[in-house]
């Protein structure tokens, strides 16, 4: 059974202990090596998930200081399907999730070819492109929204300037989503950009001075070299950042309120209101489950898809 | 064992002593607030928050009782609330509700009714009740002033019609006391774009237009429920009124309004008119400490506040978004009884006027009727003070968190002009129907407009 | 091999990268600027203004502000949640790779740790809440590192996997052969290679500790409360105090700006000890 792409992950496995060395250490140091993230996992995160799936299934309510359960089976699935908020969310989500992710892990990408290319100046670069990931989202939300602004906005002094009428980038239905997804890539191309350096840092050198000797153009070597070296690290780039993607929260809640119209609304944006605001916490689990269900057949569905193309 | 049998007496007879002694301490002497043991009390950072903060530290100076505060963001306010009261030992001895989630404090049964704590204790008269929402009857499950008083008005926030009293001035315009005057003298200011006649907050977020809106409908005659406080919950928003109402407030912003109004939350209306962009809005006093402060406004010493308009035959209606102070029922009953005692001084005239000179509006309409109105400053003062009598509520049951969902987003679409104001009220009515029918509750709708 | 590089595509290479670098910086320097303008002067966008320290005073200094204590105990946390993310990941990351646990153990956990990673964290907070009080671990700096460390680890394990797997078998297989034990092979022939790696995996995972809110502001109160609780205290109900809010991240930003600096470094000393091999 695979999970997720899991398999790509491990590789040749080492050589079995060798019985003469059975030190008490090396025999149980896989073991001990494991156990912090099994605890871990075990203690913390078993219970908000079991948590949430026996949750979607019930009604809660509060009545005199405690909270009663009530089993109502299967209903908050099949109420999805009707909720008008929910059904946005999901196509805008996915609008979303696949232009911002797009354009992130490629901008990601060749600034971090280039960077890793350069002597001097490395440093510089590398802390510049990692900059906006350090701000608050809160604070991203604010400050977009002020530069957004109809009335005094940079960006709209800026395109005043070259005598184009202001736009309200925010208020538009028709622009709302896009300058939604502007800030996001802003925000968020720097975690691409400082895995993908990572990986490529870490790749072996001497395989690029063959090539190099080989007289391999820049492309070449891209193509040839890099790319392959560098799946693995693309992959498990593209895989968080897709669910952070559709987890997004603080930029829609600050920028736009899922608004005008449902024209930014998402879906982790539904499950807050629904969850939270709402206090339907049966209601607003069963959103969360589906979302997370279809999220992960999504990733299977693309892991297969990827490795048919392999194959060909 | 008898022995230790004569012991336990002595000892249960000398608690009961104490506790008698206590009790009789603890009526006698409330006056001048007893010796209490250490509480919190849990509030939002807000504009208001520091004089609060500055009366706190009064309270603790003449008593000598311990308080802390535990001070959260707005958006995190409802989050610590809820996990504290549905803990099974709550870390909050106080807490300060906002006007739009008090109600799931309420229904949920998670206060102690303040009488519960101190028969003897009163809200005092000078302090209105804010639509009866300090009161809850558990078995209507209505504000009915019948029902058991939870809590004690801590912020008053009404919304109020600012405008640019310089321009009034020039051009020799009355202060407007109905619609149609409103947006005779939004017109005659209107000059987009440097001057926009008014600026609404159209925006759908978590409570933008919903709340912009309420004072329009109400203003109109219209009301979301047939009667609410005798708890007949028939959905009435697609009314007449309603509908007169959401035309009204469509065609404002058209008329002499922001070009994008559908896209104007709280933030902007206020980045207009302390820019100097809006003639007027109707927007709650608790902006009203930026207007005259040189670092936040361009418009100092320039604005004034006037009660909102309403229809011919009807009340200006202010809508309340105030906050409440309740006491929880999972902490101990000394820290609730020190949690009242804070209340119980809190609530005095002297109290409230050092609680107006650390710059929060305090919640006591002789406050705001004394010498203190006089000064420019305080020139809030005289419309406040009419206008909290006349607040009203926009609903008063925890499915308000559903029903704002709902009225955010139909509201927004008839002012982008998605939808017209008739189909946007009817779609409101059948989808708080809805809402309302799986609460439980008598219900019913109007047939829709057309 | 820096030699044979014509100057044409370096400074081509040089082009390209200071456009990107003006790109990202203008609204970053807008934000930092915002931190030294009243609130009237951003407010009206004006283009010039004169320069304030007052959202810095009020920041750091007033009676109200708890922002150095915050920042303390985000310092706290970060650090102590990213120390241990790391060696967690990096530990359980090798027995992954390298096969040395079951597969159904192996694909469990990994595919466990990113079905955790889809949770909105605002239907995790309630739970996490309960049993944090139940245990008498809510306001404690402990109960806030654990819940960072569970939140960060998927990421963390995930990236480790990546960079464990590229480390040859042959070099682990030369040091056993050479008689190292298992702790001794991890500290010597692991870590050095994965320094790349870690760097990168341990900045993301501070700068997630740096910024977490919901969970922050659930778990903690007035003596635990994080950088991003304060800094969201500026987002008040009636008015948006954008320029302190500024000044708040624009100092909030400054330990990952060192630790980005300080973590080249460590970079460049782990591809040497690679290219040593």
């Amino acid at each position: 059974m695979t999970v997720l792409g899991s398999n790509e992950l491990s590789a040749a496995a080492l050589p079995a202990t060798p019985a003469i060395r059975g030190g008490l250490l090396d025999r149980f140091w896989p073991g001990v090596s494991l156990a912090p993230s099994i605890l871990l996992f075990l203690i913390l995160t078993l219970l908000p998930i079991a948590n949430l799936v026996v949750m979607s299934f019930h009604d809660i309510t509060w009545q005199q200081g405690r909270a009663t359960w009530t089993p109502v089976g299967l209903r908050h699935y099949a109420a999805l399907a009707n909720d008008p908020l929910f059904k946005a969310g999901i196509g805008n989500t996915a609008v979303f999730a696949t232009v911002a992710v797009a354009v992130q892990m490629l901008l990601g990408f060749f600034l971090a070819v280039l960077t890793s290319r350069v002597f001097h100046g490395r440093v510089i670069y590398r802390t510049i492109f990692v900059l906006p990931i350090l701000v608050p989202g809160i604070v991203i939300g604010a400050m977009w929204k002020l530069m957004y602004n109809f009335d005094f906005g940079i960006i709209n002094q800026a395109i005043g300037l070259v005598g184009m009428m202001p736009r309200d980038f925010l208020g538009d239905r028709s622009l709302a989503l896009a300058s939604v997804i502007v800030v996001d890539i802003w925000h968020w191309t720097p975690f691409c950009f400082l895995l993908l350096l990572a990986g490529l840092e870490s790749l072996p050198q001497d395989v690029f001075e063959a090539a190099r000797i080989d007289g391999a153009g820049f492309w070449q070597e891209l193509r040839h070299i890099i790319l392959p070296l560098m799946l693995p690290t693309i992959a498990v780039t593209l895989l968080f950042r897709l669910i952070v993607a559709f987890k997004v929260f603080d930029e829609v809640f600050l920028l736009t309120g899922g608004g005008p119209g449902t024209s930014t609304e998402v879906v982790s944006f539904s499950i807050y209101r629904r969850f939270f605001t709402e206090d339907r916490m049966g209601y607003g689990s069963a959103m969360s489950v589906v979302t997370l269900f279809g999220l992960a057949l999504l990733i299977i569905v693309a892991q297969g898809v990827a490795r048919q193309m392999r194959r060909t | 064992m008898s022995d230790g049998r004569i012991d336990r007496r002595t000892a249960l007879q000398m608690a009961g002593a104490v506790a008698t002694t206590s009790l009789v301490l603890g009526t006698g002497a409330r006056a001048q607030t007893p010796r209490q043991v250490p509480m919190t009390i849990v509030i939002n950072q807000s504009p208001w928050f520091d004089g609060f903060r500055k009366i706190v530290e009064l309270y603790e100076k003449e008593t000598g009782n311990k308080v802390n505060l535990d001070v959260n963001p707005f958006a995190g306010s409802l989050e610590k609330q809820r996990n504290s009261v549905r803990a099974a030992q709550g870390l909050f001895d106080l807490l300060i509700m906002n006007g739009l989630f008090y109600a799931e404090m309420y229904h949920g049964g998670f206060l102690t009714p303040i009488n519960d704590i101190d028969p003897s204790f009163k809200l005092d008269p000078a302090i209105p009740t804010f639509d009866d929402t300090v009161f809850f009857d558990p078995v209507t499950k209505t504000n009915s002033s019948k029902g058991k008083l939870m809590s004690v008005p801590i912020n008053p926030n009404i919304p109020l019609l600012y405008y640019r009293a310089d321009l009034y001035q020039q051009k020799g315009l009355k202060v407007p006391t109905t619609w149609d005057e409103l947006l005779a003298n939004a017109k005659a200011l209107h000059n987009p774009p440097q001057m926009y006649g008014i600026v609404q907050r159209g925006a759908r977020g978590p409570s933008d237009v919903t709340y912009d809106w309420f004072p329009y409908f109400n203003g109109f005659g219209g009301e979301l429920f047939k009667d609410e406080k005798a708890g007949d919950f028939t959905v009435t928003i697609n009314s007449p009124n309603g509908k007169a109402a959401l035309e009204y407030y469509v065609r404002l912003a058209k008329e002499a309004g922001h070009p994008n109004t559908g896209g104007q939350a709280q933030a902007q209306v206020i980045q207009n008119v302390v820019t100097g962009k809006a003639a007027h809005a109707i927007l709650v006093i608790a902006a009203w400490a930026q207007m005259d402060d040189p670092s936040k406004s361009a418009v100092v010493g320039k604005m004034n506040l006037a009660l909102p308009p309403s229809a011919p035959g009807f009340k200006p209606a202010p809508t309340v978004g105030h906050w409440l102070g309740g006491i929880p029922k999972n902490v101990p009953k000394d820290r609730q009884q020190a949690a009242l005692a804070f209340m119980n001084w809190f609530q005095t005239y002297k109290a409230q006027v050092e609680y107006t000179k650390a710059g929060a509006p305090p919640v006591r309409l002789d406050v705001m009727a004394s010498d203190m109105a006089k000064e420019p400053a305080n020139r809030w003062m005289k419309a406040m003070q009419e206008g909290l009598p006349l607040g009203r509520q926009m609903w008063t049951i925890p499915e308000g968190a559903q029903i704002v969902a709902i009225t955010e987003l139909r509201l927004n679409q008839a002012v982008t002009g998605e939808m017209t104001p008739a189909a946007a009220l009817n779609a409101c009515a059948k989808e708080i129907h809805e809402v309302i029918e799986k609460g439980g509750y008598k219900t019913g709708r109007l047939p829709d407009l057309t | 091999m820096k030699r044979q590089r014509t100057l044409g595509p370096t400074v081509a290479t040089h082009g390209a990268l200071v456009i990107a670098a003006l790109v990202v910086l203008i609204p970053f320097v807008w934000i930092a600027a915002a931190a030294f303008k009243t609130q009237i002067a951003l407010l009206t966008g004006a283009f010039l203004f004169e320069p304030t320290l007052a959202n810095f005073n009020e920041v750091l200094f007033t009676k109200t502000s708890e922002y150095l204590h915050n920042f303390a105990n985000s310092l706290i946390v970060g650090t102590v949640s990213t120390a241990i993310v790391l060696a967690v990941a990096t530990l359980s990351a090798h027995a992954l790779v390298r096969r040395r646990a079951p597969s159904w153990l192996i694909h469990g956990l990994l595919g466990w740790s990113i079905a955790f990673h889809m949770i909105p964290p605002i239907t995790m907070v309630g739970p996490w809440f309960v049993m944090f009080r139940t245990v008498g671990l809510d306001n404690t700096m402990t109960g806030l590192v654990l819940a960072h460390i569970t939140l960060n680890l998927p990421l963390a394990l995930w990236l480790m996997c990546v960079f464990v797997r590229e480390i040859p078998i042959e070099l682990e297989e030369a040091a056993w052969i050479d008689g190292a034990t298992a702790p001794q092979l991890f500290v010597r022939v692991i870590l050095p290679l994965v320094m790349p790696g870690l760097a990168a995996a341990g900045i993301l995972t501070f700068i997630f500790s740096w910024n977490e809110f919901a969970v922050a502001l659930n778990l903690s109160q007035k003596a635990t409360a994080t950088v991003p609780v304060a800094i969201a205290k500026y987002a008040q109900e009636f008015e948006i105090k954008y320029t302190e809010m500024a000044a708040g991240a624009l100092l909030s930003a400054i330990p990952a700006v060192v630790l980005l600096l300080l973590g080249q470094r460590h970079i460049v000393k782990g591809l040497t000890a690679g290219a040593v091999k």
